[in-house]
């Protein structure tokens, strides 16, 4: 895998190697029966429509085979349908809310003190062996409410820029289904604990342009979010056999719910990565997406520009078409393309004259089309009422206040600072954030801060323009050469034995030209082999042991030098004389670098000397 | 060994009658044999406790009196059943009820009916519900005292009719953890016993805070009552409501209420007509908060975890056949299928802001109708001491009947519909739904009232008092006080 895609790939790709780990221990859910019951209208919610989990990385090779294959088939027709769908666009808006569930990081579920299944715990759990009675629905049993859980979900809101509300209240939603003990989830659908908070997004999160109408940034509302129950695992053992663990029933999970204000398939896909990356940034949340710590649900309507569509509203949105919901995308891949294949059908379906109807939708990853699951008239009343076991869940402001004032920067900063006080560009300042949980950029301030340390006063007295330099450098190495070390051999960053100081190390020796670039890249090459941290061989030593250190030639050495390598080869030399091929000026270069002992020759200055020697040399 | 031997038969005839009566089942030998070897076989020494079935125990199978939960046994003891072993009472055995609780003649139970020791013409009367298993255990002295649970009068329309005390503290002075809910939101434990005075002796042993029950009244509310500012006098202001004035009141009902009113009079106390305008809407109101919330509490019955569960063909997608419907619609008698029917239904999306909603809204008006008539202020409330005219008129207490009619026979219990039936519970629900103190003293007839009744019949009359929110200590007062006034 090259370092290019992954800069594209989501934050759960950042580890290439997955094989040093386990899969994490999270079965697929009731697929046959959840076909059984759509196939009979009878789904009664979210729980029922979940997809198996696909391993991404196998899911996206397959969908780019697919892909290939199709073009191919199409031919050279794929340009004129673009040009199709792009008149389409023009004529028709698109409109999508998004609704991402997420699960909380906390110690313990949310209504007992059973402790919370934690996700990515290398070995799988027991099932059922983290339930309290009340878990398990036991007669008799009462809720309670563990006020820990609501530290993650106010930061979370905080984050969103959300109002905390200081009362919000507890509902049952009922649904009949095994996954669930009680019979209902208990969640805050009358009155959630935070309202009307912002999501903004800049071109670097994947906005398209036309989104962005020329400006910065685009926002998003977030209507609310409220904190639910999950329901319990269900692992589907024959023909007619369950098995269901309820390890995770109960568990804690924030719903984040939008305004109907996205306009296009990326910037839905950007919404949800950017809501994944400030939940972890935040700590509200420690599991992704395709590791099924976070599900959307998105709302798509489309209506003529300039019309009122259907007039309906959404969230106080008005003026918009009639909308349709897809259920449990589980990718920002499947937010993507699920958005794409029902735009299309919405549009196909209105430019035929057809009308819209308002149903629940599914999506399989893959396909070219969401399929109908049910309508209207399938629609599971889910008889919501307060919960009067449940007191109103009542939150200072001081709370709020003590834990907005603690508030781990947001991406958004993080990815302002590395532009501006590192010097990065921000592509590669989003590529930071983005592997690797964003563990590259505490290891970029500390290779910076190391190097900063070790060149002290030599460096002069601007500190800004300092560390902007020494973090242009730093950043392009860990990105780059490391990166680029990391692709080839199928290391993990985790894995990786190379430290910060290390880096720092490299980037102070050649700021001060005591190492040549070759060198330094010889260097890390070495480091990375390592087999662990704990062996010593620091940078100083292997340059001291190699000797590497450049020890800077006098002229006449550099003549000398350069005056063997023309003498070797006439022929080069008349191509750089004779037929003008300056390119081949740096054959001679690298020669002299080859030639010359390790470490004692600068590029700059060879080809200097080249150039002057070979300038004066008569070509018969 | 003598009176070993004469304890064993008696305990073994009770639990007989137990089993007979009940349909439930046994007894703790520890705690008999304990109470043996001290020589002292009263079921008052012993302090026998019967446990209404909708209380979870772990020693004794605990069934709601539903056939979805036959054969199910608690893994863990009720907080209240765990506080009477703590203070020395035995349990010696559960007693019958309407399935979860819902009914007023015990009659609606997969294990049958239970029958009111009393009868009439030969026919046995009905013993009241749903606590009606506890309160014959305690009539018929087979247990000293009984628990029972009070959702909308459970345990004071049976003692009304079995001739026994009946208390429903404060909602969340007794833990509900362990009980099984029915309506969470105006289910009580409640307690039977033959005297005020043993019936406040366990109410003190149980009125603990209980961290396990979300809604146990914290400390600081605990204490906020007992702080709560009045000045009683030594009379007493007693308000009798108007409305509960209603032409169905049998006479003798009548009478036996009217004397004990005079009663009061006569030893100084002073009798104030008051309105409390929502009663009439509160039977309406009950009847659609209470299956709304059973309907909820009571999804949670699947056969899949515990209880019964109906085999095949249940939950085989070919026989199209959805989930569990079959196991619901087999464990469930016909009453809770009723009640769950009716619950989905105001809850549903349609239908919610015309009942669910509007019952909640009167509700919160009786509750409104009681604060306006009570002297002592609702310690829940902070807001509003002063909204209500108080220029010293409030009560301290109101007595009404518990139950407008004598107990009628099964036989006639089995002509009445539902809504008939639901009539007993008319002057029993307001106090739940305000989450009100109430107690039933039995008011014995005098001869000259009850000429006409058998010697068989229970010749007694309920008489209820209700306080405010929290002052059930002045609830127990006045009813020992009117004990008292009958001689005893």
């Amino acid at each position: 895998m090259s370092v290019s895609r992954l800069r594209y790939a989501p934050l759960h790709l950042s580890r290439p190697s997955t094989g040093h780990l386990p899969a994490t221990p999270r079965y697929p859910r009731a697929c046959i029966v959840a076909k059984w019951l759509q196939s009979r209208n009878l789904t009664t919610g979210h729980h029922l429509a979940r997809e198996e989990a696909i391993p991404l990385r196998k899911h996206l090779k397959d969908e780019a085979k697919r892909k290939k294959t199709e073009s191919k088939a199409l031919g050279g027709s794929g340009v004129a349908k673009n040009q199709k769908i792009d008149a389409r666009l023009k004529k028709w808006e698109l409109t999508v809310g998004i609704e991402i569930h997420a699960e909380l990081n906390t110690a313990c579920k949310l209504f007992s003190n059973a402790p919370a299944e934690a996700r990515g715990v290398q070995h799988a759990i027991t099932p059922n062996s983290r339930v309290a009675l009340f878990d398990a629905a036991i007669p008799g049993t009462q809720p309670a409410f563990q006020v820990a859980t609501l530290l993650p979900a106010l930061r979370a809101a905080i984050a969103l820029g959300c109002e905390v509300q200081r009362t919000s209240y507890w509902d049952r939603k009922h649904y009949f289904h095994w996954d669930q003990p009680n019979g209902y989830q208990i969640t805050q659908y009358y009155r959630p604990f935070a309202k009307d908070g912002l999501l903004v997004l800049r071109a670097s999160d994947g906005v398209p342009a036309s989104d962005l109408n020329g400006a910065e940034t685009l926002a998003i509302g977030i209507k609310q979010i409220q904190m639910e129950q999950d329901t319990a695992k269900t692992t589907n053992l024959g023909s007619s056999m369950y098995h269901i663990d309820l390890n995770r029933a109960g568990m804690p999970l924030v719903e984040i719910i939008t305004l109907p204000h996205i306009h296009s398939p990326q910037t839905a896909a950007a919404v949800v990565r950017k809501i994944q990356s400030i939940l972890k940034a935040v700590d509200a949340c420690v599991t992704g997406l395709e590791l099924g710590g976070l599900r959307a649900d998105v709302n798509v309507s489309v209506r003529q520009r300039g019309t009122d569509g259907t007039r309906a509203s959404y969230s106080g949105v008005g003026g918009l078409g009639q909308r349709t919901e897809i259920k449990n995308l589980s990718s920002f891949k499947a937010v993507e393309d699920a958005i794409i294949a029902e735009r299309d059908r919405q549009i196909d379906l209105l430019e035929g004259g057809g009308v819209i109807a308002g149903e629940t939708r599914g999506w399989t990853l893959g396909a070219t089309e969401t399929t109908r699951l049910r309508g209207k008239e399938g629609e599971v009343d889910y008889r919501y009422m307060p919960d009067a076991d449940l007191h109103p869940l009542v939150i200072g402001k001081d709370l709020v206040e003590h834990l907005r004032q603690r508030l781990p920067a947001l991406p958004g900063e993080v990815e302002a600072e590395l532009e501006q006080s590192y010097g990065l560009t921000q592509k590669d300042a989003k590529t930071f954030l983005d592997l690797d949980d964003g563990d590259r950029v505490d290891y970029l301030e500390a290779a910076v801060a190391h190097t900063l340390s070790k060149l002290g006063k030599s460096l002069g007295s601007n500190e800004y323009e300092n560390q902007r330099k020494v973090g242009k450098l730093a950043g392009n190495w860990i990105l780059h050469e490391l990166g680029g070390l990391l692709a080839t051999q199928q290391r993990s960053w985790a894995d990786m034995a190379v430290t910060s100081q290390d880096i720092g190390d490299i980037v102070a020796l050649l700021h001060e030209k005591q190492i040549t670039m070759r060198v330094a890249k010889q260097i890390l090459a070495d480091l990375f082999e390592r087999e662990s941290i704990t062996e010593t061989s620091t940078v100083e030593q292997l340059v001291n042991a190699g000797n590497l250190r450049l020890r800077p030639l006098t002229e006449h050495e550099y003549e000398e030098l350069a005056q063997g390598i023309i003498d070797d080869s006439p022929d080069m030399v008349k191509a750089v004389k004779g037929k003008g091929q300056k390119g081949k000026i740096m054959w001679f270069v690298g020669q002299m670098v080859r030639r010359g002992e390790e470490g004692t020759v600068e590029p700059e200055k060879a080809k200097k000397v080249v150039e002057r020697l070979i300038g004066s040399v008569e070509v018969s | 060994m003598l009176s070993a031997r004469f304890c064993w038969r008696r305990a073994s005839r009770s639990l007989q009658s137990t089993v007979r009566h009940n349909g439930t089942t046994p007894i703790l030998l520890g705690a008999l044999n304990a109470a043996i070897s001290r020589y002292d076989t009263s079921s008052e020494a012993l302090k026998t406790i019967a446990i209404k079935d909708n209380i979870v125990t772990k020693d004794l199978p605990t069934t709601a009196a539903s056939g979805i939960l036959a054969g199910y046994t608690s893994p863990f003891d009720a907080t209240v059943v765990k506080l009477l072993r703590h203070n020395g009472y035995s349990i010696i055995s559960k007693t019958n009820l309407d399935e979860f609780g819902m009914g007023s003649h015990t009659k609606h139970s997969a294990a049958g009916p239970t029958l009111n020791p009393y009868s009439r013409g030969g026919v046995r009367l009905s013993p009241g519900g749903s606590s009606g298993g506890s309160a014959v255990e305690v009539a018929a002295g087979q247990s000293w005292a009984a628990l029972g649970t009070d959702t909308g009068g459970s345990v004071r329309l049976p003692a009304a009719y079995t001739g026994t005390v009946g208390f429903k503290p404060s909602y969340g002075l007794l833990s509900r953890w362990g009980v099984i809910q029915y309506a969470n939101s105006l289910d009580t434990v409640g307690i039977l016993a033959k005297t005020v005075r043993d019936v406040r002796n366990i109410f003190s042993d149980l009125n603990k805070y209980d961290e396990q029950d979300p809604t146990s009244l914290p400390p600081s509310i605990r204490n906020r009552i007992s702080t709560n500012p009045h000045h009683r006098s030594s009379t007493l202001r007693v308000g009798i409501p108007t409305e509960y004035n209603i032409t169905e009141l049998h006479p003798l009902v009548r009478s036996a209420y009217t004397r004990t009113l005079q009663h009061l009079q006569s030893a100084g106390h002073k009798i104030a007509p008051i309105s409390l305008p929502t009663t009439k809407e509160a039977l309406s109101t009950y009847y659609v908060l209470a299956p709304a919330e059973a309907s909820s509490n009571l999804a949670k019955y699947d056969g899949v975890r515990y209880g019964q569960r109906t085999r095949d063909p249940d939950s085989l997608p070919k026989e199209n056949l959805p989930l569990y419907a079959k196991t619901r619609g087999e464990g469930f008698g016909e009453e809770v299928r009723r009640r769950i029917l009716l619950g989905a239904y105001t809850l549903s999306s349609e239908s919610m802001d015309n009942y669910f909603i509007q019952a909640q809204k009167v509700r919160r008006l009786v509750q409104r109708d009681f604060d306006s008539v009570f002297a002592l202020r609702n310690p829940l409330l902070d807001d509003h001491v002063d909204r209500y005219a108080r220029d010293g008129q409030g009560v301290d207490v109101i007595v009404t009947p518990t139950a407008p009619t004598l107990p009628v026979t099964v036989e006639e219990v089995k002509q009445q519909s539902s809504i008939e039936s639901y009539m007993n519970d008319v002057f029993t629900v307001p106090a739940s739904l305000a989450g009100l103190p109430a107690i039933s003293v039995p008011i014995r007839l005098v001869d000259e009232e009850a000429a006409d009744l058998e010697e068989t019949d229970v010749r007694s009359v309920g008489v209820q008092i209700l306080g405010q929110f929290g002052d059930d200590e002045n609830v127990l007062n006045v009813a020992r006080l009117i004990e008292e006034q009958q001689g005893r």
